[in-house]
């Protein structure tokens, strides 16, 4: 068994395994390591699978930085909560998995239809990968796709100012009643 | 190795997982994350085409995808957060008064 | 002029139309246009009278083509009008008469509310008169025909205030309605059997003889239910006694020289449909009626149903006439009739002016002393109505006794002359009983203003002379009689031999006519009548009552209609098709009801639909590849 087939058959399991259990877990912290897990999990696959530099940012960008956003502000909002189990909408959890699953199978029908589970790669990876990954995704991001980059980055600075419009609070100044319905509108 | 069929099933796999997270539970929080696991689940799937098909398309979208789900989560986080403040309840249930 | 006979029905649907819009501020003014508008027609009717005289006698037969009505596939309707003999004669009486009673409404309509709407009315029902008899074919006939009934209800109806007139127009309405009904049916079977309504391919003798026996006998006898409705023959005649109920022009008009006699008109005109077994059937309804009529008529003590029995009884005649195929006869007695009808009624309505609207005989009496011109008149009509030579009855009721009894129909014979008696003696008894003997009335009587003597005196001449003219030859024409004049229309009848001599006829029928008056004059010039009422109480009830057919009616058609009615008025309409319309309602707020608990409000249910559908694309696009 080579070595990516070894990789593979191990992390795998740990994937799915990591994914349910964030999935049923009571507590929210619990889910969110969970999740972690799976990232990192999903990480190593990007590594088999040729491509170093996204094994990189998946950790630093999505274990690294947006689940620590997550456990912020799980812990801003009450971190003791947990959930309870009575599900509130008749038939809500049955109709959910049924649907679940037959989207599942639909997706595995068409992809036996499509390529057949058991193709591999093309030849003439490693030629695409010439110099390094970051290299050549560089070569092919800066010229190719360099206006949707330009575009994420005012994404990006876009959802920064947006979030900290929504979420800032007023100084409290000398409570009247124009101020204080004010106040609650910003809030919001 | 491995052959690319394999990955997509993980990838179908976790986004049914993910899925079943979005319209099981009630804390909005656990919704999103599964809504990222959702998103991570299509990454991967990307990647192994990308390998399949011998371009790097698929690995940059994977990538843009990525950015943009950094931003999605600032964005979303910041909603709960201001709904928390005013509502004191993370409970996407609670948010249902636009009904019959 | 024949060209321009269009203007004769035209003149009266202006008329009406300019009364109907602007009659209050005419005025009194809008009863003189009126009259004109008829007065007009009527000499455009002459003109054409004297034009068609001039042409030879094969052609007599003009049709003007107005405009085409309806044009579809094969089917093609035009609004054309037929001038020949038949319909000049029937127009010349509308408009004739027609003008007389007009001039008479301004006097005795004057000072009513609704004056100008009075005369709008009466110039419709002038103008559906004469489409009736100008269509070409039967479907513009029938368009008349509804008209002269709708104008009957309006007119019948005109003091609507009064409970007895609105319930006497509705009858008339709804008994017509019940003769229309055949009509209609017949119109039917002659659009099914000729493809169409023209009167030159459905009375066409080539035609009528492509049909079976059976089949025309059965299409003439609907055609002559409607006009059974339409003339008040028996069984449903029991709309015009209760039609006095409306103004007294109004009587004369319609319900005594015109409406009435469109049943007459319309089998003469459509005799070639007409086969001997439907003929007998006319005959001897026409003759049932009219001597059923004519007792009904003896018992009446108010004037005006006196008369109107006394139509009844005249159209009888027509119609008995018509059966035993001697349509000129018919058609004279029809013109003769409408004279001296009208004139009674009219001269009634003066006797009514004069007694402050009374109407009841028995509180009349003696009245010639102060309304000579109305009783003069009344008595020429009444005579000429009894068959006294040589009035213009008597030219027009003799004949038919003589064809009755020369084509050895001895027994209906006998039964027309105790009829003729009957006729003498009713119209008799009513002029004892109004202008002769004891004054029974305390009213101030006067006698009525010129405007309404003047068309009396009119009348008066017509009523006497017109039988002499017409049956003897004096119109200066090539062949001089009223007989070979409609010859071009309605066929040349041969007159039977056998039976008793001319001679012997003629002196019967006069000395049963004098018979019948002397025994009415000494009868209710004294007080006899009072004496004989309480001997004969029963009787007169009987009389009365017209033999009590409304009150059989009453017991047995008025509630099965009534129930009728109610199934369909609560049943049907109430409770199915409300409920059907009701249910869509009800139906769509249920499924509304249950659609809108979809908007749950809550996300998560909002993506599983999200799945849901993506689960339905992903099938889609999996079966498809």
């Amino acid at each position: 068994m080579s070595p990516e087939q070894l990789v593979f058959w191990i992390l795998a399991p740990i994937s799915v395994a990591a994914a349910i259990g964030m999935v049923l877990s009571r507590n929210a912290i619990h889910s969110a390591l969970f999740l972690v897990v799976n990232f990192v999990t999903i990480a190593v696959f990007y590594l088999v699978l040729g491509s170093p530099f996204l094994f990189v940012v998946q950790i630093a960008v999505y274990a690294g930085a947006i689940m620590v956003l997550f456990l912020f502000v799980i812990m801003l909002l009450g971190v003791d909560r947990s959930e309870s189990l009575y599900e509130n909408i008749r038939g809500h959890r049955v109709i959910s998995v049924v649907l679940v699953v037959g989207v599942l199978l639909e997706i595995i029908t068409a992809i036996r239809l499509g390529m057949g589970v058991g193709s591999t790669g093309a030849p003439g990876w490693g030629a695409v990968n010439e110099g390094g990954n970051p290299q050549a995704l560089a070569r092919v991001l800066f010229s190719d796709y360099f206006l949707p980059f330009e575009v994420t980055s005012i994404l990006l600075i876009v959802a920064a100012v947006a979030a900290m419009v929504m979420t800032r609070q007023r100084l409290k100044a000398v409570p009247s009643a124009s101020d204080a319905s004010k106040d609650e509108e910003v809030a919001a | 190795m491995v052959p690319t069929g394999y990955f997509v099933v993980l990838s179908a796999v976790l986004f049914s997982i993910g899925t079943i997270g979005v319209l099981t539970r009630r804390n909005a929080l656990i919704m999103f994350m599964s809504v990222e696991l959702q998103l991570n689940a299509v990454n991967l799937s990307l990647v192994a085409f990308s390998r399949q098909l011998g371009n790097l398309d698929g690995q940059v979208l994977a990538f843009f995808s990525m950015v943009v789900a950094a931003a999605e989560v600032v964005v979303g986080l910041a909603i709960i957060v201001s709904i928390f403040r005013r509502r004191a309840t993370i409970n996407v249930d609670d948010e249902s008064l636009l009904r019959w | 002029m024949i060209d321009y006979i269009w203007l004769v029905p035209a003149l009266p649907l202006l008329g009406a139309a300019i009364n109907l819009f602007f009659g209050k501020k005419l005025g009194k003014w809008s009863g003189w246009l009126a009259s004109l508008m008829v007065i007009g027609s009527f000499a455009v009717t002459v003109g054409a009278t004297l034009e068609l005289i001039g042409l030879p006698s094969g052609e007599r037969a003009a049709v003007v083509h107005l405009w085409d009505w309806i044009t579809v596939g094969g089917f093609n309707l035009a609004i054309d009008l037929r001038v020949d003999a038949l319909s000049l004669t029937m127009m010349l009486v509308i408009t004739g008469i027609g003008s007389l009673i007009h001039i008479y409404s301004n006097g005795y309509m004057h000072g009513d509310e609704r004056f100008s709407r009075f005369f709008s009315y009466l110039n419709l029902f002038v103008f559906f008169m004469l489409v009736l008899v100008m269509g070409q074919n039967f479907l513009v006939m029938f368009v008349g025909w509804e008209g002269v009934g709708l104008c009957s209800y309006l007119l019948i109806g005109f003091w609507f205030e009064k409970k007895s007139a609105a319930n006497a127009a509705k009858k008339a309405f709804i008994t017509t309605r019940v003769g229309d009904t055949f009509f209609m049916i017949g119109l039917g079977m002659i659009f099914a059997w000729f493809g169409t309504f023209d009167f030159d391919t459905v009375l066409n003798g080539h035609n009528t003889a492509m049909l079976s026996d059976g089949t025309l006998t059965i299409i003439s006898l609907l055609l002559f239910g409607g006009a059974i409705g339409k003339s008040a023959q028996v069984p449903l005649h029991v709309w015009l006694p209760d039609a006095m109920e409306g103004p007294t022009p109004v009587s004369a008009l319609i319900h005594a020289a015109t409406m009435v006699t469109a049943g007459v008109y319309l089998v003469v005109r459509a005799n070639a449909l007409f086969t001997s077994t439907s003929l007998n059937v006319v005959m001897l309804v026409g003759l049932f009626t009219a001597f059923y009529a004519a007792t009904g008529a003896i018992g009446q003590d108010d004037i005006k149903r006196a008369l109107a029995y006394s139509t009844l009884s005249q159209l009888g005649y027509m119609f008995f006439a018509a059966g035993m195929g001697a349509y000129e006869v018919a058609m004279f007695m029809l013109v003769a009739h409408a004279f001296y009808k009208a004139l009674m009624f009219l001269s009634a309505g003066s006797v009514m002016h004069g007694l402050d609207n009374e109407t009841d005989m028995k509180a009349m009496g003696g009245l010639r002393k102060y309304m000579p011109v109305t009783a003069t008149v009344f008595i020429i009509g009444a005579m000429a109505q009894a068959g006294v030579p040589p009035l213009s009855g008597f030219f027009a009721k003799d004949p038919i006794l003589a064809i009755a009894n020369h084509s050895g129909r001895t027994g209906l014979w006998l039964i027309a002359s105790l009829t003729a008696f009957f006729t003498a003696f009713y119209i008799s008894r009513v002029i004892f009983m109004t202008f002769f003997g004891k004054e029974r009335s305390d009213k101030h009587a006067h006698e009525s203003p010129k405007v309404m003597t003047l068309p009396l005196v009119v009348l008066a001449i017509g009523a006497a002379g017109i039988g002499f003219i017409a049956m003897k030859g004096f119109i200066p024409s090539p062949e001089g009689t009223f007989g070979r004049f409609l010859e071009s229309s309605s066929g040349v009848f041969v007159e039977p031999e056998g039976g008793l001599p001319e001679w012997a006829l003629i002196l019967a029928s006069v000395a049963v006519a004098f018979a019948a008056i002397f025994a009415a004059w000494s009868i209710y010039t004294t007080d006899r009548w009072v004496k004989l009422r309480e001997r004969f109480s029963g009787l007169q009830t009987f009389l009365a009552n017209a033999w009590f057919w409304n009150a059989a009616y009453e017991k047995t058609i008025v509630p099965a209609g009534r129930g009728l009615a109610t199934f369909f008025a609560f049943g049907v309409d109430k409770g199915f098709i409300d409920g059907i319309v009701n249910g869509v309602g009800t139906v769509t707020r249920g499924i509304a009801a249950g659609g809108r608990r979809i908007q749950t409000g809550y996300v998560r249910t909002y993506a599983a639909a999200f799945l849901f559908g993506v689960a339905v694309v992903l099938a889609v696009l999996v079966v498809r590849s």
